[in-house]
């Protein structure tokens, strides 16, 4: 038990009380939080006051990877007189704090961190994120498309440690809970936080199974990926592929765990400096794996396999964990609506059926 | 600096000693790098590039340890290449790396040796001739297998003669256009292998070249009887960071450009989209 740091302590506090936590917290960083927008979507964005929060949001279309992990950002300053490189390392004033990240998008920058903080590490992506607190917020419904429940990264937070605080919707008020010291130094126990009690962790467990029932997607996980690696022949792949996927890259877009990125070099017009940058690539793009010799993932069907037995398969051996997180963005955002899935589903069914390996 | 807070993008800066013009399409470029440290080895690469241009991934043709010296050997491809080619002798260029495993050298003491290299996949391989040239008496027999496209697309001529006499060198080019003092079979790299006369289950091959060239290569030595393991192949694949975080260079749950660019063929054949 760690009781110096108040780690495993636990409060409660109520909505209103909350919110003024909230506002408090602009005064020394910069919240991050889902606000709806004018049709009813929601988006992760910097708020002016804690009453711009929905905090009963579903899901976005973009997670907060993009706050940790840019979509587009410098590396390099370049100085092509003396040949000298500047590291453009993201400054910022006051530091970021998101809040009410769903535990799949929570677990999304764990995977994240996995590529970004492994065997090499990324000093522009390591600066984001140890600028950033994190603030997570369980989810008491499945969402839509939401399978969160079968990748086990939901709906409730089960993270040991890489965030900051994790907060559940009680009928009455919140549960809060610390990931990190960190977490425990930004409350103030004065603001109407009191210590929680048995009752409300009961309570909690409560929340989380009723969630946990309400889920209408899953996915068998077990053997799955020795399933999908014996199987890359399979003709769903092809399928799907001819006859859906417009190649749109929308799926490794949204995707809050994909990581893949280009780099490209931009001169100035007098030709005197040029900035490095780096910007989100997809797999799902033609020329991604091209070289001299070839395009090594030069068909749709061999583009999409590459995805769905990338995030199923291949990075449990990569990474120790799944690449999906089960939330269901590729999916919502796929203009035909392919659902990996279903495709997992349809080989899985073959192998029972004895028409797969 | 501590380790921690290295930025592994940020480029160091070599000096180009030498140009080298091997063929027509074919430029080397020999470097001397500044600083200390000096850890290069043989079938590992460096992401070469300037600025405005951008960088792609370049493997060592020599490793001169003693001089601190680099060989890269190129191939006219692309838009960086085409910025590298016009670089002259005291020019700087810009270089991250070692990058990736490099061949398992010792994995050959006491066995027999099969280099087959097609094209520029022979610049690769040469510092591997040369460790072998300095070890013959730890090695059984020796032989190297190279195919080109014509006897005129043959790298590092001069040296082959040399190599001959120490190791049994074979050549082949698609189309025998021109006669070159060393004998050249007309026909594919693998129409070499009956000249060879080793025991294979005691034998290791490094290859390097096109990947349907290695397919077939791998294909014909396991069917006279080389075990899948004892082969070890080094892929060619789109590289933008060279250390496991752009994406690129992906096959399966393996980075060509961290856990490669040379792979014992039973564990990268296991994936999709290798042609291997």
């Amino acid at each position: 038990m760690d009781s110096k740091s108040g780690m495993n302590e636990a409060y409660v506090i109520s909505h209103e009380d909350l919110l003024s936590w909230v506002d408090s917290l602009m005064r020394r960083y910069d919240v991050y939080g889902p606000v709806k927008k004018k049709r009813g979507q929601v988006v992760f964005e910097q708020i002016k006051k804690a009453d711009d929060l929905d905090l009963q949001y579903c899901s976005t279309m973009l997670g907060p990877r993009q706050f940790i992990y840019p979509s587009r950002q410098i590396l390099f300053d370049i100085d092509r007189q003396t040949g000298k490189y500047h590291t453009v390392l993201p400054e910022r004033t006051k530091r970021r704090l998101i809040f009410a990240i769903h535990p799949c998008d929570m677990h999304a920058i764990s995977v994240l961190d996995k590529t970004f903080l492994g065997v090499f590490k990324d000093i522009y992506y390591k600066k984001l994120r140890e600028d950033t607190l994190t603030v997570v917020l369980n989810c008491n419904q499945a969402c839509d498309n939401g399978f969160c429940a079968s990748m086990e990264t939901g709906p409730f937070l089960h993270l040991k440690d890489g965030f900051d605080v994790v907060l559940t919707a009680k009928l009455n008020n919140y549960l809060v809970e610390f990931g990190s010291k960190r977490g425990v130094s930004i409350i103030t126990k004065t603001d109407g936080f009191n210590k929680a009690t048995r009752k409300d962790f009961a309570e909690k467990k409560e929340i989380e199974t009723k969630a946990k029932q309400s889920f209408t997607k899953h996915i068998d996980t077990t053997g799955l990926p020795e399933l999908l690696m014996r199987n890359l022949d399979h003709p769903v792949y092809k399928r799907t592929a001819e006859a859906r996927c417009l190649g749109c890259t929308n799926c490794t877009m949204v995707c809050p765990t994909c990581y893949c990125y280009n780099i490209e070099d931009k001169t100035s017009y007098n030709l005197e400096s040029s900035k490095r940058s780096r910007y989100w690539d997809s797999c799902q793009e033609l020329n991604f794996a091209i070289v001299h010799e070839g395009n090594f993932r030069s068909s749709r069907q061999a583009r999409l396999r590459q995805f769905v037995t990338h995030k199923l398969a291949t990075w449990v051996e990569q990474y120790g964990c799944f690449g999906c997180i089960g939330c269901g963005r590729c999916m919502t955002w796929c203009p035909t609506k392919i659902d990996l899935t279903e495709m997992a589903k349809e080989i899985q069914q073959d192998v029972k059926i004895g028409r797969a390996r | 600096m501590r380790a921690e807070n290295i930025n592994h993008l940020l480029p160091k800066t070599a000096i180009i000693e030498q140009r080298i013009t091997e063929t027509e399409d074919t430029f080397s470029l020999r470097l001397s790098l500044q600083g200390d440290g000096f850890d290069f080895k043989p079938g590992q690469f460096n992401m070469l590039g300037l600025p405005g241009v951008g960088e792609a991934p370049f493997s060592f043709s020599l490793i001169d340890e003693e001089r601190k010296k680099l060989i890269q050997t190129i191939r006219q491809a692309g838009n960086v290449v085409g910025t590298l080619a016009k670089l002259k002798k005291g020019q700087k260029v810009h270089f991250r790396g070692p990058y990736g495993n490099g061949w398992p050298l010792e994995k050959l003491e006491g066995k027999n040796v099969i280099i087959v290299a097609g094209g520029i996949g022979m610049a690769p391989l040469r510092p591997v001739v040369h460790y072998l040239l300095k070890n013959t008496g730890k090695i059984g027999k020796i032989y190297l297998l190279y195919g080109a496209r014509t006897p005129a697309d043959i790298l590092f001529k001069n040296e082959l003669a040399r190599w001959s006499k120490k190791i049994n060198v074979l050549l082949s080019a698609d189309q025998v256009n021109q006669q070159i003092p060393l004998k050249v079979h007309e026909g594919l790299v693998t129409g070499l292998f009956k000249q060879i006369d080793v025991q294979l289950s005691d034998t290791i091959t490094f290859t390097c070249g096109p990947q349907i060239m290695m397919r077939f290569v791998a294909a014909g030595l396991i069917l006279d009887g080389q075990n899948p393991g004892d082969i070890y192949v080094s892929l060619e694949r789109r590289m933008k960071c060279g250390i496991g975080h752009c994406g690129h260079c992906q096959i399966g749950a393996k980075y060509v450009c961290r856990d490669g660019p040379v792979f014992c063929l039973p564990d990268i054949r296991r994936f999709a989209d290798t042609l291997l």
